[in-house]
Order: structure tokens, then sequence, then C-alpha cells
């Protein structure tokens, strides 16, 4: 009798979601599925709302990542305005953006991630947390919370605060930086730099410990995409869009991001409220690609900072062509943090970072704007039309967890193959099951646009539908 | 470091929810300059353990679900590592303070200062209900926090 297996809710990851696992007559997994929970509507309910309001609306998609959304929904709204933004403004959001990317990849690192990488995947449930991990490893727990603090701190000096900051704004930002903010946040650089190049080496001395999940955990060809800079570098935000081959090969590269629906789909299935985004050309459900930190570390030329790019090269090491695990998420994660702790020192000492002009002044002028992106999770892609008055029409969302969607579901049936069979589910195969979504990061209160944060329910079906066995958590 | 440290959190956009840091900022404005840290914040996470373990006091603010609408309660605190065993990316107090103890070896005096919640739906005001109560939550935080600073 064929059986099911819930994982209800997935822990330790932002927002709501299931996992369900099927049997097949002799005990063995024939599919799994991830689904999402919860649906809120922003695209529905921000029509007929005033341009301007966009970005602090849609902001409100998540308590995370809103300085993701704020940027992405400024930059279609500078091209409702049909204005080119001063040259401080675009370093100003810039920068604020990578300490977004910083302090939300700690987050995911030292604090979602990091008990199932230092206590074990197969460490008793109730000792696989956080609490154990500032008893275990206090050295790294305090490293993780000075990083996220230092990201969060640019991002709150930036903003004026820490979540939901109104500081980015069609046509620029709304205050120029200090030079006295300027040099605080330089003072918090070295520390940074060091806390960062630590981490990376203790995440590489573990690894070792890992090599089953890595040949297990999401390892398989697919498509990856993210925004490259003209010179095919790291970008994270203008830049255009690079698609590349599980083989290494570029099929489409410097698309504006404004052509996005060239070359994404976007298809639904009934049973999760996250759509699945593929990649056009080759069709639904086969144009599966992924994005984040292991997609950009793989299609990028280079990085552009020296320590980063040192990273990168060891990175390719880890496979001819590009790496096709997404465990490697999480080292592709600790690069990116040190780009981002780079790329903050260039921008602080650039004298343009404190220039007085930051904002452009214009009415509505266009009738259709699209702002992409690089979201921590992935590239994001905010597409609006408004009338004449500035008065949005239609929304349509792209958000980085959404891409993934196809992925994170292989992913989910590749591990459940792997380590669950039978009827019940043992604890080390449930937690690797939710360790997999994990390393994608996920972003579920964005990707539905929806509110909360993210408890797994994982169920075991059969054949004939019947519920075998089911865990909640969270 | 300052001697007391006042914690409002919540959300200011779902009503009730909104007391903490509408507390938070009026007790900021009394005690300005003198030796009294104030946070308003959304929730609790780990970066505040820090700040906490260096205080002699902490005072939490917090909009209540299970008590009457418009109660006011002050409880002691202590630390209890089980009360955000599933921790995403928010901490109950008594995980927070637990947090203080491991990671930086002192876990202060604190006390979560509450007032039950009427309404918490889609909106930046409080509660009459709630504001009515507002004014013995900050008497007792005054009361307390004299004691540590005089």
């Amino acid at each position: 009798m064929a059986r099911e297996i819930a994982i209800d809710p997935v822990t330790r990851i932002e927002g709501h979601a299931k996992v369900t696992i099927h049997l097949d007559d002799d005990g063995q997994v024939e599919d799994a599925r991830f689904h999402v929970t919860q649906f809120r509507g922003f695209e529905k309910f921000c029509e007929g709302r005033p341009l301007h309001e966009m970005p602090a609306i849609t902001a409100r998609i998540c308590g995370i990542c809103p300085v993701s959304h704020l940027i992405a929904s400024s930059k279609a709204c500078d091209m409702l305005l049909a204005v080119g933004i001063p040259e401080p403004a675009r370093k100003l959001r810039r920068l604020l953006n990578l300490a977004q990317i910083l302090q939300s990849h700690a987050l995911s690192f030292f604090h979602l991630s990091s008990p199932d990488l230092l206590l074990g995947m197969d460490a008793p449930e109730q000792e696989r947390n956080v609490f154990h991990l500032f008893s275990s490893h206090p050295d790294l727990a305090r490293d993780g919370i000075r990083l996220r603090k230092y990201g969060q701190q640019i991002v709150e000096w930036l903003g004026g605060k820490r979540i939901h900051p109104a500081w980015v704004v069609p046509g620029g930002v709304s205050r120029p930086l200090s030079e006295k903010l300027r040099d605080r946040m330089l003072e918090g650089l070295p520390e940074a730099r060091e806390v960062t190049l630590r981490t990376i080496q203790a995440y590489k001395n573990l690894t070792e410990d890992f090599r089953e999940e890595i040949r297990s955990f999401g390892n398989f060809p697919s498509m990856f995409m993210g925004l490259v800079t003209p010179q095919g570098n790291l970008e994270t935000y203008d830049g255009r869009l690079r698609f590349m081959d599980a083989q290494g090969d570029i099929v489409a590269d410097q698309v504006p991001g404004s052509d996005y629906r060239d070359h994404i789909g976007e298809a639904v299935e009934p049973w999760s409220y996250l759509k699945f985004p593929y990649y056009k050309p080759t069709g639904y459900p086969d144009g599966i690609y992924r994005v984040g930190p292991l997609a950009r570390m793989n299609i990028v030329d280079a990085c552009g900072t020296p320590l980063a790019d040192e990273e990168l090269a060891e990175f390719r090491e880890l496979q001819r062509g590009p790496a096709l695990s997404s465990f490697h998420f999480h080292y592709a994660r600790l690069i990116e943090i040190l780009f981002c702790v780079e790329r903050i020192e260039q921008i602080l000492n650039d004298p343009d970072i404190l220039g007085q002009r930051v904002r452009a002044q214009a009415g509505p002028n266009a009738a259709e704007g699209i702002g992409v992106a690089e979201a921590p999770r992935g590239t994001l892609i905010h597409h609006y039309r408004a009338d004449e008055n500035g008065l949005i029409q239609q929304v349509n969302l792209v958000i980085a967890t959404c891409h993934n969607n196809l992925a994170m579901n292989k992913s989910v049936r590749q591990v459940a193959r792997r380590f669950v069979s039978g009827d019940a589910l043992d604890d080390g195969a449930l937690n690797r099951v939710e360790a997999v979504v994990r390393a994608y990061d996920p972003c579920l209160s964005c990707s539905t646009h929806a509110a909360g944060r993210m408890p797994l329910h994982l169920q075991l079906i059969g054949p004939d539908g019947a519920l075998l066995d089911e865990a909640k958590r969270g | 470091m300052a001697t007391a440290l006042i914690i409002g959190y919540g959300n200011p956009l779902r009503g009730d929810d909104g007391l903490g840091q509408r507390a938070a900022e009026l007790l900021e404005e009394e005690f300005a300059g003198a030796d009294v840290q104030v946070r308003a914040c959304q929730q609790l996470t780990p970066e505040l353990a820090e700040e906490v373990s260096a205080a002699e006091v902490v005072l939490f603010i917090d909009a209540a679900h299970d008590s009457p609408p418009g109660e006011f309660r002050c409880r002691r605190l202590e630390a209890d590592s089980r009360a955000s065993a599933s921790f995403a990316h928010a901490l109950e107090p008594e995980a927070l303070l637990a947090a203080a103890h491991a990671l930086y070896g002192r876990c202060p005096d604190a006390a979560l200062l509450s007032v039950g919640g009427e309404h918490f739906g889609h909106t930046a005001s409080l509660s009459s209900t709630v504001e009515q109560a507002l004014p013995a939550l900050l008497e007792m935080a005054r009361f307390i926090i004299t004691g540590y600073t005089a």
C-alpha cells in the first residue's frame, strides 16, 4: 500500500511550508513535494495605489528582506518617472543592498543552518538548535551576532531603522550620507572581515563530515541565473541577466532586466502558493534553474574583489563546471559575505558617497516600470504598469525564492529518496529533508508575499492517499 | 554601557501590538541623558544579547495575548533557553536572557511589563483599553529603573 509522510511545519526557514513524501507499494519514496501554504496577495491589492507608495508598501512583504523590495520597487518607480538617479544615490542604494545581503546571509548561516552543520544532522532535535550552539560553539555564535549586527547597523544608519527603512524612494534616496556616519561604518569593517575569514576557514574544515549530504542535497544538473556587470562580474544592484546551463555554457547574457519575460515563464501548481518560474526557451518543467549565492558564484567570471576572488578560485575547484550540489549554497553564501565586506569598503572610500544631490524629482512619465536587483536569496523583479496619473494598474513580482521553487522540489525529492524509507520518519532523515530546504534559505514571506516565520509540516503518504506519519514543528 | 535597558517590542502597525514601542518612545523622552538605554524594535533578536548582558536591569515591554484586555502585569523573568526552542529569527525574553548568559557570561535582573491587548488588527493606534493601562505600566517602569539608577 502506498503512503505519504508529512513534515509540517518546516523549521528554521522564513514563512510556512510543509513537505509531503509519497511512498509506493514497496515503501520506497515515489515523490516528494515542497508546499508553501500561505498567501497574502500583494500583487492584487497594490493596484490603484500611487507609484510613490510602492516601495514602502512592498517592503512590508517581508520583515527579513524589506531592503531588497525597497530597492527593486524604487528601481521600477525610477523607470515610471523616466529618471536617471544621481550617482551618489545609486552608490548609497548599492551600499544599503550590500549591508542587507551581509546581514541576511549571516542570519542564514549562523542562526538557521549552523546547528545542522556544527551539531550534526543526526543530533537529537531538542539539542539541534541555536541555544545548544551558544553553549557548544560560543565563539562562532558571538561572531555571527557581531557580523549580522554590523550589517543591520549600516541599514539602520542609512535607513533610519533596521526594519522597513523608508529612505530609498523613487528617484534616489531621501537624504545624503554624513561624513560622521561614513566613518563609523568604516570603523566596523576590519572586525567584519576578520570574522568572515575565520568563519570561511571553519566551514571548510567541517565539510569533510558532509560528503554524503554534498552528494545528495539537491545535486543535479540545472541552469543558473543572476545579474552580472558588463564585464561578467558579480553584481547586486545594477547589471544585466546571465543564464548558464548545467555544463557551464552561457546560453543568454547581458539580458536587460526589462526583458525578463522573454526568458522567464511562470507556472502554477494547485498544491502550492509559490509560483514556479522556468526558463522559457526550455519550457515547463524542464526549464529548471537556480538563483542566489550558488548561482551567482557559478555564473560570474569573477567577484571583482581580491579576497572574494581568492575564495571563488577555491570554490571553482569543487567541481569541473558549475557546482551542482545545493549544499554548496552555504559556501557560496560565505564568499558573498566576504564580497559584501570588500565592496562596502570600496564604496565608503569613494568620495562620491558623500555627494549631496541624491534625488531626482519628476512626475509620472512612463506606463511601465521594471526594477531588478539581487536580493540575498537571488534575483528579485518588480514589474509595474501605471496610468498617466501614476496610479498602479498592474503588478507582477518575481521573487528570489520563487525562481528556486522547481529546484527546491527536486532537492526535497532527491534527499527523501536517499534518506527516507519505510513507514515512519527517523529524526535524522526528517532533518535532512528540512536542511536541504534551508540550504536555499527560502523566504516564503516574500515569495508568497505572506506574513510570518516558516515552520514546516512533513507528511508521509501512501499510494492510496492515506496519511502514514507526520511531523509538525515550529 | 547603561545601567538600565528598556526594550519595547512589537509591531506598531498591528494595533495593540504597538504597545511596547510606544512605551519605549515615551520612556526614552523621559530618561534622556540618564544612565538608561532604550530600544524600540519589532521583535527580540540575538543581536540584543550583548547589550542585555551589560545592563544591571532589563525591562521588556510587550502587549500580551494571554491576559484580559487592559490588564497590566509585571513579571520577574529568569533565563530559559527552552522559551524559543524552534528559534527562527525572533526570541522570547527568557531566551534572550539565556543567550546573554551563554555568550557573554552575565544575566541581568529582568522583568516583563505587559498589558493585555484588545485589538491586533491592521491599525497604527492602540485601543482605548490599552491606552488607559499605559500610565500604570510607565509608572512601574519608572519605579524599577529609579531603584537601579538612583
